[in-house]
């Protein structure tokens, strides 16, 4: 998912206190489940806002972080962290899907007599609903389920519904036909786009000042955008755990408030002072030893799957040509942007981050190296040398954006820095018709643990969209999309597919399409009045705010 | 007298109708952008770029255009491009904020800047003068984020006096709403105390030696009684005059730097947010909000005095 | 000359000489007598030179760059290290934390997080913010002697034209009409006729600063020349057949420069304030370059462990504002010590 991890960061304090108290949360592995959930009002503090509150849509670790536990889909992924919080396991669907021998159609089937938080019945026809409002709505998430049979027809207009999807709202039976064979489609089923939403939902709006009803612990009652929202326990939850959902869990408090801060520092001291009982994103470089030394029994670092890049507008000049775009790679150096970061980001210069199948650690572009990278630029001579710069405000992003805009600089280059709120940052950069779009920050947290959710939304041709795109680099390598095509049809689990996601990683950095540098290491740290030892972090969701329980 | 007023209520409707030609012109007409790249932010796609350009009717004439604008800020209708949110519903809930950190300051400005122009002036020339003098000079040498940012980090993150987060309602509980504001309300009344303090020293100074003053004293009337009835109260007026403009600009706009660095919900943060994310509808309200605030006050202020001075209403006589 | 022995006339004013016939005593003008009044305040003169030491010092900041910290204000020099002490130290240490400050010649001040030298940027930054208060007080004080010499002079509708647009100017919160005017510029930058602005250049603030305070003092000028409009000396200018513009110029724009001399000091006073405002904001000098404005925002992210390096620009600001206004304050007593001008805010 996109980036917005960092815009995660302006977490709002949502008071996730709701912790996953209800549901024996998976996470601590005990799953009896029939506990009865602690309450209590929690706050939770971001620093930017989720770009929206509307599961088909929203792409941003902020966004999946409040989603996760309010809108259930057919399958969803276990509640547990590390590596186990990322299998898929059945939501609002019986049991994982039947798929047939040629790998083509899945049969699932809807449990039967659960309500949305509004008391409305749940019904088949509501995921079909869903997959169209992707279409519809111009999600970023659409590229997961083009593969649809019906789907580009519906897409463009031509057709009134998805050919490929068969729904029986008496039954619950629901049937999927894709064009071929797919490895990630289960995964694909489990992400907040194929949660089902009632049709009254708007189709082609974004529904974020009035979320549609949840199927989730946690309902959503107000928003008020970008500052704060609500979330509380959802009554009809109830009727899911009923209907024999034992993977999902339950919310562990009764209220959560979400508030916006832009101040990281203060966010720490709220956290420090327990007048704020979680906060989103890691605490910033400077406050990070202070609370690593005082607050140990409260903080600790996280693993998180995730790539920070520069992208560069690869269709236009100056960053068409292929040694103007390596000369970038050369010129970075990865151990500032990680002192930027307090010593969490990780340097790397790959596409895939280490923790991911296919993952072979190389470097093409060894260095620093400024004389090369000079070097590299005098022999491409781009005539057009004016550039822009773009990052978003959030306190790191724009020291990054200020370290890029320097080195840049120091090419040759006569860069622009353009600082954007982190909330639009990007959709702004995502939208084709913005102007002057050559290069900036771009970060990619894991949607599942598959090479492909790196590839298919931030490189292949295909995610090239008017908005909400995720390829922001403009990169289009036909032979490259056609060798991600095969592979997505295989299995992971196959003989070498693995050591070809690593190989398709190195051609894609041959071509520089990116400039990566990092991997960044997530934190958590609540207020004392959290119970610590069982919230936790999941490795696809940020914090599973179901786990969060006052003591 | 109804004359008067019914004149400068035509004055003020006049000089808001110029108002919101400005800011169309600023909005509409300056930046030389395309305004799809203005417009670019949540979901823009072509065919909603389309959309908004037919409603804003920017294939339109100027005027047509302008009439657009003003209809949708009316009828209430105007809405923003990143969030799609009404503007005057935002402005409306952003309110309590700021209006709870604007008077709340300037009750406070106000008692101390009475207090402290009334000892300047008393003590005129002597220590107490000039300490009071160079104090007043520093408060309005101060940018206000900045203060806001050292009392924040001294009285707040160090010595945890009071608290970091953000604004709590008064109808949730008076108290915490009053402890809350406190270090706001002090940061935005140090700039208006150094001002006020030192136009009431010197508005006292001159009336201290005006004829009837001197008449006071001479029918044996104490020192005392002579400054707070006589001296005070007459200095007052121009201070009373200041005040309403003042005031009027703060709620109109000049908190937002105090609402920003102290995370408060009000009208100013909503603009200082509008900004990051280049979003012109909310632009566009809070600043129509604001001048709609300032001209108020200020013919608020013109009916008050008039009504004190009657030199005033009768001719335009104001004093420059 | 004669130097007089101290008598004291009138409070405030220079002394006169005793015992010199009347026929020697030369006539001064009402400047020399400002002058005088001015030296005695020795105050307002400490304050005036503490503003010009400011301005030379951050004019020396070229000077500074080269030669002592051999850096630029918008180098990054994260993974550098620097020899102090005879060891090499750090600029930014693995954990992320920038060097404090220090007597060693480079980073005298400290770095900030992207290993620039705070006291390269300081002086720089004083460059830019005090660049724009003059630039923009400038443009504010001749559109504003413009505005109130028409006003003044013409009255009927050009009066009331003028008037109203300052009104109009006037009635917008002096901030968020900055905020305003530095958003919509943003992106596309200016574009009137044949002058093109770029949506990042210093220039922008300028003239948003510059526009802004006109009315505050098109005002008190428009209100000076109305009254000398009605004196003799116009009159009889008018009678010997002098234009508007040489009377406007010749004889009501030099009763009126005492006026604006002091204005303009204080003006310059208020553009600092205000452009470091839009500059925390983000709506005035963009990152990453320094203006007071932008490291106060900078140096606000790290206020826990790195306070100074809020504290110092905001107190290079405060600093400068107060000369600026003491000096100010001190030019009004001395160029109308019957306190006729008064600045509105």
């Amino acid at each position: 998912m996109s980036k917005l991890r960092n815009a995660l960061r302006k977490v709002t304090v949502l008071s996730c206190t709701s912790a996953v108290a209800v549901f024996g949360v998976a996470a601590c592995g005990s799953d009896d489940g029939s506990e009865a959930s602690g309450g209590g009002e929690i706050n939770i503090s971001m620093t930017s806002f989720p770009d929206y509150i509307d599961p088909q849509l929203s792409y941003t670790l902020e966004g999946w972080e409040v989603l996760y536990n309010t809108y259930t889909p057919l399958l969803t992924y276990k509640h547990a962290k590390g590596e186990e919080g990322t299998s898929v396991v059945p939501g609002l669907a019986e049991e994982m899907p039947e798929i047939s021998g040629d790998g083509k159609t899945y049969k699932l089937k809807l449990r039967s007599d659960m309500k949305y938080s509004d008391g409305t019945p749940i019904k088949a026809s509501d995921f079909t609903y869903a997959i169209q409002r992707l279409f519809k709505a111009d999600s970023g998430g659409s590229v997961f389920y083009s593969g649809i049979v019906g789907a580009p027809a519906y897409a463009e207009g031509t057709a009134d519904t998805i050919s490929g999807i068969v729904t029986d709202d008496n039954t619950g039976d629901i049937t999927i036909t894709l064009d071929s064979p797919n490895g990630t489609f289960e995964n694909v089923l489990g992400l907040p786009f194929a949660a089902p939403v009632p049709p009254s939902t708007p189709l082609s709006d974004d529904a974020t000042n009035n979320p549609p009803p949840s199927s989730g612990p946690f309902m959503i009652t107000s928003v008020e955008a970008p500052q704060t929202m609500t979330l509380e326990r959802n009554p009809n939850f109830q009727s899911v755990l009923d209907a024999g959902a034992t993977e999902v869990a339950d919310a562990g408090v009764d209220k959560i408030v979400v508030t916006q801060n832009k101040s990281n520092s203060a966010q720490v001291t709220g956290v420090e002072q327990n007048t704020i009982d979680f906060m989103v994103d890691p605490p910033d470089a400077d406050r990070l030893q202070e609370v690593k030394t005082r607050f140990g029994e409260r903080f600790r670092m996280e693993e998180s799957i995730n790539t920070y890049y520069f992208w560069m507008n690869n269709q236009t000049a100056p960053f068409n040509d292929v040694r103007v775009r390596q000369a970038v790679n050369y010129a970075i150096d990865p151990e500032a942007l990680n002192r930027v970061f307090g010593g969490r980001m990780h340097p790397t210069q790959q596409v895939l981050p280490p923790g991911m199948p296919g993952y072979e650690e190389y470097k093409l572009y060894p260095g620093p190296d400024m004389n090369k990278a000079k070097a590299l630029l005098a022999e491409a001579n781009p005539a057009d040398r004016d550039i822009t710069v773009w990052t978003n405000d959030e306190p790191d992003r724009k020291r990054i954006g200020e370290y890029y805009h320097d080195v840049l600089n120091q090419m040759g280059f006569n860069a622009t820095l353009k600082v954007i709120a982190g909330d639009v940052y990007f959709t702004t950069i995502g939208n084709q018709s913005t102007p002057d779009l050559d290069t900036g920050f771009g970060n990619w947290f894991q949607d599942f643990p598959h090479p492909d959710d790196f590839f298919r939304p931030l490189l292949n041709s295909d995610a090239i969209l008017p908005t909400n795109g995720n390829n922001f680099s403009r990169a289009s390598y036909p032979e490259l999309d056609a060798k991600m095509n095969e592979l997505l049809t295989k299995q992971l689990t196959d003989g070498d597919t693995e050591a070809q996601y690593a190989a398709l990683d190195k051609a894609y950095m041959e071509q520089a399409a990116w400039a990566p540098y990092g991997n960044e290491q997530f934190t958590t740290f609540v207020s004392d009045r959290i119970d610590f030892d069982n919230a936790y972090h999941h490795l696809l969701f940020n914090q599973d705010w179901s786990a969060l329980a006052l003591k | 007298m109804l004359r008067f007023v019914v004149r400068r209520l035509i004055g003020m409707v006049g000089v808001l109708f110029a108002i919101s030609v400005l800011v169309f012109l600023i909005f509409n007409v300056i930046p030389n952008s395309d305004p799809a790249a203005r417009i670019a932010g949540k979901n823009a796609d072509p065919e909603l770029i389309a959309r908004v350009s037919a409603d804003l009717g920017l294939d339109q004439p100027l005027y047509v255009q302008y009439l657009t604008m003003m209809k949708q800020i009316f009828t209430g209708q105007l809405t923003s491009y990143a969030s799609s949110q009404n503007v005057m519903e935002q402005i409306w809930k952003g309110l309590p904020a700021t209006l709870s950190l604007c008077i709340g300051a300037a009750v406070l400005w106000m008692a101390l800047a009475i207090w402290f122009g009334y000892l300047s002036a008393v003590h005129a020339g002597k220590f107490t003068d000039r300490a009071l003098t160079v104090l007043s000079l520093v408060g309005i040498s101060m940018p206000v984020f900045w203060l806001a940012a050292i009392l924040l980090y001294y009285l707040s993150f160090k010595a945890e006096l009071f608290p970091t987060s953000s604004y709590v309602a008064l109808t949730k509980d008076p108290l915490d709403w009053a402890y809350h504001l406190i270090l706001p309300w002090i940061t935005l009344a140090v700039l208006y105390v150094g001002f006020y303090s030192r136009v009431l020293r010197t508005n006292m100074l001159d009336v201290m030696n005006d004829d009837h003053v001197r008449t006071a004293r001479a029918k044996g009337i104490s020192e005392r009684q002579v400054r707070i009835k006589h001296v005070l109260r007459n200095s007052m007026i121009p201070i009373v005059t200041l005040f309403g403009l003042d005031f009027g600009a703060v709620v109109g706009g000049g908190a937002i730097l105090t609402e920003t660095v102290f995370n408060l919900n009000g009208v100013g943060l909503y603009a200082g947010q509008a900004i990051g994310t280049l979003d012109l509808p909310p632009l566009i309200g809070v600043t129509m909000f604001g001048a709609f605030f300032i001209v108020l006050f200020n013919t608020l202020v013109d009916v008050a005095y008039a009504f004190l001075d009657p030199r005033i209403r009768l001719g335009e006589a104001a004093p420059v | 000359m004669t130097t007089p022995p101290d008598a004291i006339e009138a409070p405030g004013d220079p002394v006169l000489p005793v015992g010199v016939p009347a026929a020697q005593i030369r006539g001064r003008s009402p400047w020399y007598l400002a002058w005088l009044r001015l030296r005695r305040n020795k105050v307002s003169l400490a304050f005036g030179v503490l503003f010009l030491l400011i301005v030379v010092f951050c004019l020396a900041a070229p000077l500074w760059a080269d030669h002592v910290a051999h850096t630029g204000p918008n180098e990054n020099h994260i993974t550098d290290t620097v020899m102090i002490d005879g060891q090499q130290v750090d600029v930014v240490s693995p954990d992320g934390t920038p060097i404090g400050p220090g007597l060693h010649g480079r980073y005298l001040l400290g770095a900030d997080q992207n290993g620039r030298d705070v006291m390269v940027r300081l002086m720089y930054g004083g460059r830019t913010s005090i660049f724009i208060g003059v630039a923009a007080a400038v443009i504010t004080t001749v559109l504003a002697i413009l505005v109130g010499l028409l006003c003044g002079y013409y009255r009927g509708w050009i009066d009331t034209a003028l008037s109203r647009v300052m009104d109009v100017v006037w009635a917008f919160p002096v901030l968020l009409l900055g905020i305003a005017l530095g958003t919509a510029l943003a992106l596309g930058g200016l574009k009137i006729g044949a002058l093109q602005v770029a949506g990042d250049s210093l220039w922008i603030p300028i003239l948003i600063i510059g526009m802004v305070y006109v009315p505050y003092i098109a005002r008190p000028i428009r209100g000076e020349i109305l009254a000398l409009r009605e004196k003799e000396f116009v009159e009889a200018a008018v009678a010997q057949g002098k234009g508007p513009v040489r009377i406007m110029v010749g004889e009501l724009l030099p009763n009126v420069v005492s006026t604006v001399i002091v204005f303009f000091t204080l003006n310059i006073a208020n553009n600092m304030l205000l452009e470091s405002a839009l500059s925390f904001l983000g709506a005035g000098v963009r990152a990453p370059n320094a203006s007071w404005g932008t490291m106060i925002a900078d140096g606000y992210q790290t206020i826990y462990t790195a306070p100074h390096l809020t504290i110092v620009p905001g107190v290079m600001i405060v600093l400068t504002v107060l000369s600026l206004n003491v000096f100010g304050d001190g030019l009004r007593d001395a160029l109308d010590p019957r306190a006729k001008i008064r600045l509105e805010h």
